[in-house]
């Protein structure tokens, strides 16, 4: 079987290499290319690497005029040229994915960018900020292109004489590469640009909100008002402008940005990485980092994302903003901004605005404190941005419900200790100091309430080009530089206070007592600097993702036990009638089945675009295809779903209920130790079953009364709680009474105690449903059961079979007895004569009489269960030796089920006839729709206790047949799939009986005499 | 007051644990500097910090550990509640949830924590209540902690909004073997007595080893820098958010 798949998935791959490799469960494993594409370039997920060519990148020096093409005055970068649906992209720092990969993979990306960040030196370009791709003939290359940008185009409007002062940017590439795929590259951004000509607009409108524009206004503008460049602008920056030199930087960087261009069209050469080193002029920092972290791609996609979210939940209450309400006087409350009302607002607006599109995540505390940082330095817009640019893509699952993304960077960051300051980790072991209960706060804040506020925007300014490796480094600097001092910190209290003095003193000289007057002037922020990018260069974005992937799991299974036990201490007190071990298995089952569905539903999908994609053979679509396979449903990640519907419900019972099998044969089990795991995380290329690895759950009426039980507040789903409650009822109390109790309550719809006829033959349905595959606890303990009065079970056969057998007629004489001693609804005729009497009366009458055999005698007496259902079941069995049509069939063909149905088939007829012919018999004694008549529970109590086999089925036998703790998979893998107790019945010659028991896995009023009276031909 | 060199000095590791708002970070601002601060940072992960409480034959220097009260931070808890020797739980007597949340927590140190770890269970904001009425309070004490400034507004302070009795709480600590104890953060009641409860409490051969089973070692030197008496203003207060 194995060998097989494996077979399948590599001939797969043989014909199309992208296929098979894309479905895999684990992204982090194997990232898409796309999805590296777009971290290395800050892209939003829309955007897919469609074409790349390797180039050279020509910016004219400053002072040169047009169309000159001279090219040792010019900057030349070698590099990659990308293109996107709506992006342009040149990198000088080497792809995080190799040319010749497939889409689907990707090499391995040494995250070594030189200070450069991921998107290294070159551009990113939305394409509706190309104004004109112009092709250069040139005997030296093969091709060139000019492309001239929308820079400035906010000035367009301007006079005449402006437009001549602004210099058209214009830069060269040189294409290399085979003429044909310069050709394909050319042809794709024509593409390209021609469907983003419609965008120029959006883009004139978010670059409007740029400090740039602004700055380099033309001069007939100098009265403009500039755009919202933070709180910052109303209540002062934090920090001494004349001391952070702001001025001088702002003047650095108007030059850059009137060379290279600005905002949307900037072009990144070194100077642009050290202007960032030494830390962003305050109104251009929010610009920058909106650029850098690639926010203003987010806001470019959609400008009016955060005013309508605003507008729509207007109004709206949830959990969250009564979260955020507590917290927002105490953001920064030491900054001046947010002692104010309008500041206050800004950060209530962003911190809503965000928890709506991002209910998941919602509000977490210390998402304030960073909002109201940036708040500083942006406009509202912005910031709601630059939050999702963070939450997604800079330090995800940071803020998520379990934070396990604070926690694997935690562990992350001890291993990083650990590798480069093995004294100092020793250290920390030894005197039993928990670094992560000093650091943790540092990466969940970003510094910024740990360090002086004008220190952490320098961390900041690099963290956003440079990534989350940033936040490692300052980190590990920080250690390094007072190790001394920790060393000698023998506990967490001394280990904080000597971090503590040192934030507050990172103003001060790192060498006072230093001869040389320049190395006295190095601040002790500077050394840091210094340290955490020169002496830790070398922790780059592949050791953070390499350890972060090394962890996780071990990180996940924590944050799940953690979650577990609570969960299961805060069920109700129905959860102490079960054994803690039963609800440690209630609750890996509850969210087994639930991530199995998740993970199962995202292959799927993923398999049903991939199988799209290949259809129309477009580049876009495969590219489209790649899972940007989110993770879903692991509780450790934080909650996709805590909600089990009844699809979930059923195959929630069917991995351990070996009734709650379908019969109907599922697809061929696989590996049953992944499906045990529950988490599995095994990678599958061929077709899924809807059911994945397990077998097909039955759906059967028992189940969706089970199931509506359960659900006590009709809400159509179960929560664990209910889940748990539910198995209390049957599991818990071990004792007859309470289980035949409940078993009457499930069928007594309306509560009034009485079960009607219908009731009657659904619960007979239902114990034949329920024992189709034998009872469950009929061990030797029970000696009267193994030896029966008529001798059946001989000493040398398996136990469960005779008495299921038996069971055929227990039931049977429930319902004879059930009607029997009804109470009619209208008092007149009681009961009379003995139980037993009139049962083997019955019997003896059924087998003996030999009615017309094809009529249905009164059909309408047994207008129960809707026909159709019926129908469909019978398709179910007749499937099985039917072409191949339905896809259950195609599922049954491999596995190794035996032939049992073809005998089976045959005997249907003979089961059917047998049904009109019980049901003609029913039909005179007591049946008649006129005389409506119902059950009490002493009654049905009576009739149970009457029976030594139905009296076992509710002590023992219903209950055990939950498997909570074991589940079936050991069971079930001796006798691989549910059908083996099935061929037992049809190796007792009883094929019939066991067709006609699929039969009632419908609601069929029928079903249940038949199989009766099957069983009772037969035998 | 001041430590006499005599008197057998050692540290205890006491952590609080709390639905968000019920107050935890005022009692300790009130145990720690006799003070509160308004519009404080909220608490990201925890805070440390640390003060000494006097007992006639010792001193035990409190190392606190303050956790964030918000729900989605209770899967850090067992990061700060390892190797505790005391816990606060803390529950907001006018809001019964807060309640049932202290149980979970009580079962949760009672299975995952160190053994024989003390556990005191405290009913916060007594001052909303008829009985803590009369206790007065310092003006203006709005001592407000994690999240609790918006849920006591609620409540008419006037009247009485206690919803959980003491008995209710009194029986389920004995049925735990808790040190049990109603406070208000606000006015100051009871809240040196909730840590010198647990002070005299904690047993001598746990501060010999003075960090509980799972200290790999037991040396551990006073710092003298963070030796500051009871009533001092807030330099005694270590409160990190670093």
């Amino acid at each position: 079987m194995l060998s097989l798949s494996s077979f399948v998935q590599k001939a797969q791959q043989l014909l199309d290499p992208t296929q098979g490799l894309s479905i895999s469960s684990d992204p982090d494993r194997n990232p898409s290319k796309a999805s590296l594409f777009q971290s290395q370039f800050r892209l939003p997920s829309s955007q897919h690497p469609l074409y790349e060519i390797t180039a050279e990148l020509t910016i004219p020096p400053a002072n040169a005029t047009q169309g000159d093409r001279d090219r040792d005055r010019g900057f030349q970068y070698a590099g990659k040229l990308h293109l996107s649906e709506s992006f342009l992209c040149f990198s000088t720092t080497p792809s995080s994915f190799l040319q010749s990969a497939t889409t689907a993979t990707s090499s391995i990306f040494t995250g070594q960018t030189h200070g450069g960040g991921p998107n290294g030196n070159g551009f990113t370009f939305p394409l509706c900020a190309i104004r004109r791709v112009e092709r250069l003939h040139s005997a030296n290359f093969q091709f060139a292109l000019a492309i001239t940008t929308w820079n400035g185009v906010s000035q367009e409007a301007a006079k005449d004489k402006d437009k001549k002062e602004l210099r058209e940017q214009r830069i060269t590439l040189q294409l290399a590469g085979s003429r044909q795929a310069c050709e394909r590259f050319c042809d794709g951004l024509k593409r390209g640009l021609r469907a983003n000509v419609g965008n120029v607009a959006k883009l004139k409108r978010v670059i409007a909100e740029c400090y740039s524009e602004y700055l380099l206004r033309p001069d007939d503008q100098k009265n403009a008002v500039p755009p919202d460049a933070g709180l910052g602008m109303l209540f002062k920056y934090p920090g001494d402008p004349k001391k952070l030199r702001d001025r001088a930087k702002m003047r650095l960087w108007a030059e850059y940005l009137r060379d290279n261009g600005r905002n949307a069209t900037l072009l990144r050469q070194p100077t642009f990485h050290k202007l960032i080193r030494v830390g962003l002029p305050n109104r251009l920092r929010g610009e920058i980092w909106e650029l850098t972290s690639g926010s203003i791609y987010l806001r470019l996609e959609n400008p009016t994302l955060y005013a309508d979210t605003l507008a729509e939940f207007q109004g709206k209450e949830s959990l969250a903003i009564d979260e955020i309400e507590k917290d927002l006087n105490r953001s920064l409350p030491e900054y001046p901004g947010f002692q104010s009302d309008e500041g206050i607002g800004r950060l209530r607006r962003v911190l809503t605005a965000y928890s709506w599109v991002n209910a998941d995540v919602g509000y977490c505390q210390a998402m304030n404190i960073v909002v109201a940082a940036l708040l500083i330095y942006m406009s509202e817009t912005q910031a709601f941005f630059l939050l999702s640019a963070l939450c997604d893509r800079l330090v995800p699952g940071y803020y998520s419900t379990t934070m396990y993304g604070t926690l694997l960077d935690q562990k992350v960051f001890e291993a990083l200790v650990e590798r480069t300051m093995p004294i100092l980790w020793e250290h920390l072991v030894r005197s039993d100091v928990q670094l992560s209960v000093v650091s943790l706060p540092w990466f969940l804040s970003l510094y910024i309430n740990s360090m002086p506020l004008v220190f952490a925007f320098r961390v900041l300014d690099v963290f956003f080009v440079e990534g989350p490796k940033v936040l490692f480094q300052v980190g590990l600097a920080i250690l390094r530089i007072n190790g001394e001092e920790l060393l000698d910190a023998a506990d967490d209290g001394a280990f904080i206070s000597v971090l503590k003095s040192y934030f507050a003193r990172l103003d001060e000289s790192a060498h006072p007592a230093s001869e040389n007057p320049k190395l006295r002037a190095v601040t002790k922020f500077q050394e840091l600097m210094v340290v955490a990018f020169k002496e830790f260069s070398g922790i780059t974005h592949g050791t953070i993702t390499e350890l972060r992937l090394k962890n996780k799991d071990a990180v996940l299974n924590n944050i799940e036990s953690f979650a577990k036990r609570t969960a299961i201490r805060n069920l109700g007190p129905d959860s102490k009638l079960l054994s803690s071990d039963e609800l440690g298995a209630l609750y890996d089952r509850f969210y087994g089945v639930l991530y199995e569905r998740q993970q199962r539903d995202q292959l799927l999908k993923q398999q049903e675009q991939a199988r799209r994609a290949k259809a129309s053979r477009s580049r876009i679509a495969e590219a489209a295809s790649e899972g940007h396979g989110v993770e879903k449903g692991r509780v450790g990640l934080g909650p996709s779903t805590s909600l089990m519907d009844y699809d979930a419900f059923r195959e929630f019972l069917a991995a351990m209920c070996k009734w709650a099998i379908s019969d109907s044969p599922a697809a061929p089990r696989r590996d049953p130790v992944a499906e045990q795991r529950g988490y599995g995380s095994t990678r599958r290329a061929e077709p899924l079953s809807p059911w994945g690895s397990g077998p097909e759950p039955a759906d059967h009426e028992f189940l969706q009364r089970l199931f509506r039980n359960w659900d006590t507040d009709a809400a159509s789903t179960l929560t664990l709680q209910k889940v748990v409650s539910g198995m209390a009822r049957i599991k818990g109390k071990r004792d007859i009474m309470g289980s035949i109790n409940y078993f009457f309550e499930l069928y007594d719809d309306d509560g009034d105690g009485k079960v009607d006829r219908e009731g009657i033959l659904r619960m007979s349905e239902a114990l034949l449903f329920l024992s189709r595959r034998g009872l469950e606890g009929a061990s030797s303990s029970s000696p009267a059961l193994a030896l029966g009065p008529d001798g059946v079970v001989g000493p040398g056969d398996v136990p469960g079979q005779p008495v299921s057998e038996r069971f055929l007629g227990s039931v049977s004489a429930f319902i004879r007895r059930c009607f029997e001693y009804a109470d009619p609804d209208h008092p007149r005729n009681q009961p009379d004569g003995s139980v037993q009497d009139v049962g083997s009366k019955l019997q003896a009458t059924r087998l003996d009489e030999d009615p017309a055999g094809e009529e249905l005698a009164n059909p309408d007496a047994f207008a129960i269960g809707d026909d159709d259902d019926d129908d469909d079941d019978d398709d179910d069995l007749l499937a099985m030796d039917s072409p191949p049509g339905s896809p259950k069939a195609a599922a049954a063909r491999p596995s190794s089920h035996p032939p049992p149905a073809l005998p089976a088939n045959d005997n249907n007829p003979t089961a059917r006839r047998s049904v009109s012919k019980a049901q003609s018999e029913k039909a005179n004694i007591a049946l008649d729709p006129a005389n409506p008549l119902h059950i009490t529970l002493p009654t049905f109590r009576m009739v149970v206790l009457a029976d030594e086999l139905l009296e076992h089925f509710f002590e023992t036998a219903f209950p055990a047949s939950f498997h909570v703790i074991e589940g079936l998979a050991s069971a079930a893998s001796a006798s691989p799939a549910g059908a083996s107790s099935l061929t037992t019945f049809t190796s007792l010659g009883l094929g019939g009986a066991a067709r006609a028991i699929s039969g009632a896995a419908a609601p069929s009023p029928a079903a249940p005499a038949a199989a009766c009276a099957a069983c009772w031909t037969t035998s | 007051m001041a430590d006499s060199a005599p008197k057998p000095s050692s540290s205890v590791k006491l952590v609080l644990l709390g639905e968000a708002a019920v107050g935890k970070s005022s009692l300790v601002l009130r145990f720690v500097s006799n003070d509160f601060q308004e519009n404080k940072e909220p608490t990201i992960g925890a805070a440390f910090l640390t003060q000494k409480c006097n007992l006639p034959t010792r001193t035990i220097k409190f190392e606190i550990w303050d956790t964030a009260g918000q729900e989605r931070f209770a899967s850090l808890a067992p990061m700060y509640y390892r190797n505790a020797q005391a816990a606060l739980v803390v529950y907001d007597l006018t809001k019964p949830t807060s309640l049932i949340k202290a149980k979970h927590w009580v079962a949760e140190l009672q299975r995952q924590a160190s053994p024989g770890i003390v556990i005191a269970l405290v009913g916060n904001k007594l001052d909303l209540t008829n009985d803590g009425a009369a206790g007065g309070g310092a003006a203006g004490a709005g001592a407000c902690d994690d999240d609790d400034a918006a849920a006591a507004a609620g409540e008419d302070a006037a009247g009485d909004a206690r919803k959980i009795t003491t008995e209710e709480a009194k029986e389920y600590a004995d049925e735990e073997g808790l040190l049990f104890f109603e406070t208000s953060a606000k006015t100051g009641y009871n809240v040196t007595e909730v840590f010198t409860a647990i002070a005299n409490a904690i047993p001598e051969t746990s501060l010999k080893t003075n960090r509980g089973p799972g200290a790999a070692h037991g040396a551990r030197h006073e710092q003298p820098g963070i030796d500051l008496g009871r009533q001092d203003d807030g330099a005694s207060r270590d409160n990190c958010a670093c």
